[in-house]
């Protein structure tokens, strides 16, 4: 493994975006043990880090995604920063936080983003429970909707429909469904 | 709540499926119709959280799987080994630190401590010591003040009083063989640089055999002289130039006088070529007294006078001393001879100098039974 296909994080950072998988891989492998040394050596376990860890990846992923985004620092800072961020906010969350990290890298501070990071957290979350007590068939067919871009003859004949109209039906039943339980947890 | 049609237009418009004519008349619908927009906004923000949601799980599932593989590959990774101690080290640095430190101040403080207290102790014994110093000082003064109470009763009947000076300092005194002739006994008398006087009984050594060489050697036998600890001034062997600033200090009566002239001839009475001629006032009783340069060497020992001149004296020149030093049989000496080589009087000025010397020069008396 190496970056060799790189040349420059600027490419590594184009390729993130597009959602190549080596590229993602390469990254995730070579910082992970900084993240995994931070954390813990600020009371955490493994499990913690790699769960913050994937949670910066995305928020980097989706970052890379936004139209005009730019890195002002290195990846490997940026990734710091923003597990840094995250640990400190779960540590206050869960109480344990004594007043002190203990920093291996410079790191930048977030302001701006860390609204927009909330906010997103909060849809994802919410998005993730409707969808928990939302039931199949309803799942399986938004999924394939929304996610997997099936078109809904593609729908019918997956779920076993007579015809288009019937899934349409089915749809747009679940689709109100989803609505009720996602607009009663997020108020957007 | 809107219609299912309703819904399937939005669904395409949203979407970006409808056709630019029925995408613009839905356009100007919403402008109208303010729970239209509603519906929009709500149906554009769920689809919009449904897809990051999906690409998201996609994602992790994605990273699940490279988490993975960094396990297995990071298995077999040396430095894993070695992060134990780092991370035992980075973890604990600070309290080792701290507890280093609190050693360091422990032991430094123990160990002045108990410096401190036994300096105490050892002050108290030397005070103690101190004062038994001075007790015995006290001891020793009153018996020099009783034995010289009654060697001033003896002091009265010297015959005859000269002037001697030190040349070694383990109690050599050097002066005129024609002070000491005859003698039964032999004292000498000096005021040290403390001011005090000090008489020590002395014994004739030696009498040059050259009856032209008016020279003795005496001995200090005294059991309260204590040797010096080195000779302030110099011997020299080089003959004196003609017009040299001497001066001499001598005995003509019971104190010390100073005198001061220069050499005035490199030969003595009719041409005596062992003496000088020096014009200095002289008296008797300067017989033996030392003659120096400026710069506090001995060039000279001051002998006789010469009746028919005014201030003008001879001295025995100084080469003739290390002669007679010489010519002494080694088994007739108690102690070695050793004569003064480093004047450490150079730059003195000549009251410091005189200071330097007063102990070295001697009233010379002479006791002699048969009056």
């Amino acid at each position: 493994m190496s970056k060799v296909q790189f040349q420059t994080e600027e490419e590594l950072l184009t390729a993130i975006s597009r959602g190549d998988e080596r590229a993602i891989g390469i990254t995730y492998k070579t910082y992970f043990p900084m993240v995994l040394h931070f954390v813990t050596h600020n009371s955490g376990s493994e499990q913690e880090a790699k769960d913050i860890y994937q949670e910066a990846i995305v928020i980097l992923y989706e970052n890379a995604q936004k139209p005009g985004f730019e890195l002002s620092c290195k990846i490997k800072t940026y990734i710091y920063s923003v597990c840094r961020r995250l640990w400190l906010k779960r540590l206050t969350q869960r109480n344990r936080y004594v007043g002190k990290i203990e920093d291996f890298e410079s790191f930048i501070p977030f302001v701006r983003e860390d609204a927009d990071v909330e906010e997103r957290e909060e849809q994802f979350q919410a998005m993730h429970e409707s969808l928990g007590q939302l039931g199949e068939p309803c799942r399986t067919i938004l999924e394939d909707f929304f996610i997997h871009d099936f078109s809904m003859q593609q729908i019918t004949e997956k779920m076993g429909y007579t015809n288009t109209d019937n899934a349409k039906n089915q749809k747009y039943k679940c689709l109100i469904r989803l609505k009720k339980l996602f607009f009663s947890r997020y108020q957007g | 709540m809107i219609t299912k049609e309703l819904h399937e237009k939005m669904e395409a418009y949203v979407a970006g499926q409808l056709s630019a004519a029925e995408a613009g008349a839905f356009a100007s619908q919403l402008l109208g119709d303010a729970q239209l927009a509603e519906q929009v906004r709500q149906y554009r923000l769920l689809a919009d959280s449904f897809t990051v949601y999906g690409k998201r799980v996609e994602l992790k599932k994605q990273l699940d799987g490279f988490h993975q593989e960094w396990k297995d590959e990071s298995r077999d990774r040396p430095f894993i080994r070695t992060y134990g101690v780092r991370k035992f080290w980075r973890s604990h640095m600070g309290t080792v630190a701290v507890a280093a430190s609190v050693a360091v101040v422990t032991v430094l403080g123990t160990v002045l401590i108990t410096n401190y207290l036994r300096s105490l102790e050892h002050r108290q014994v030397n005070y103690y010591a101190e004062l038994k110093k001075e007790n015995n000082r006290i001891k020793k003064t009153l018996d020099a003040i009783s034995t010289s109470i009654q060697q001033d009763d003896k002091r009265a009947s010297y015959s005859a009083s000269a002037t001697g000076f030190m040349i070694a300092a383990n109690g050599y005194i050097v002066t005129n063989r024609h002070v000491v002739n005859g003698a039964d006994s032999v004292y000498v008398e000096a005021v040290d640089e403390t001011d005090t006087k000090r008489r020590y009984k002395a014994k004739l050594i030696y009498v040059d055999p050259d009856p032209s060489v008016d020279l003795a050697m005496l001995k200090i036998t005294d059991s309260t002289f204590r040797p010096l600890k080195y000779m302030p001034y110099a011997l020299q062997t080089r003959e004196a130039d003609l017009g040299e600033k001497v001066y001499t200090l001598a005995y003509p009566r019971e104190d010390m006088v100073f005198g001061e002239g220069s050499v005035s001839s490199h030969t003595g009475y009719e041409g005596d070529t062992s003496k000088y001629q020096v014009s200095i006032p002289v008296n008797p009783g300067n017989s033996g007294a030392p003659l120096l340069d400026e710069k506090g060497n001995l060039i000279g020992i001051v002998t006789a006078k010469n009746m028919n001149e005014e201030s003008a004296a001879f001295a025995i020149k100084s080469k003739h001393l290390l002669t007679l030093i010489g010519s002494i049989p080694a088994d007739s000496l108690p102690e070695p001879i050793i004569t003064p080589r480093k004047n450490y009087m150079h730059y003195m000025r000549r009251p410091d100098q005189i200071k330097k010397l007063q102990g070295l020069v001697f009233n010379v008396k002479v006791y002699n039974s048969e009056k």
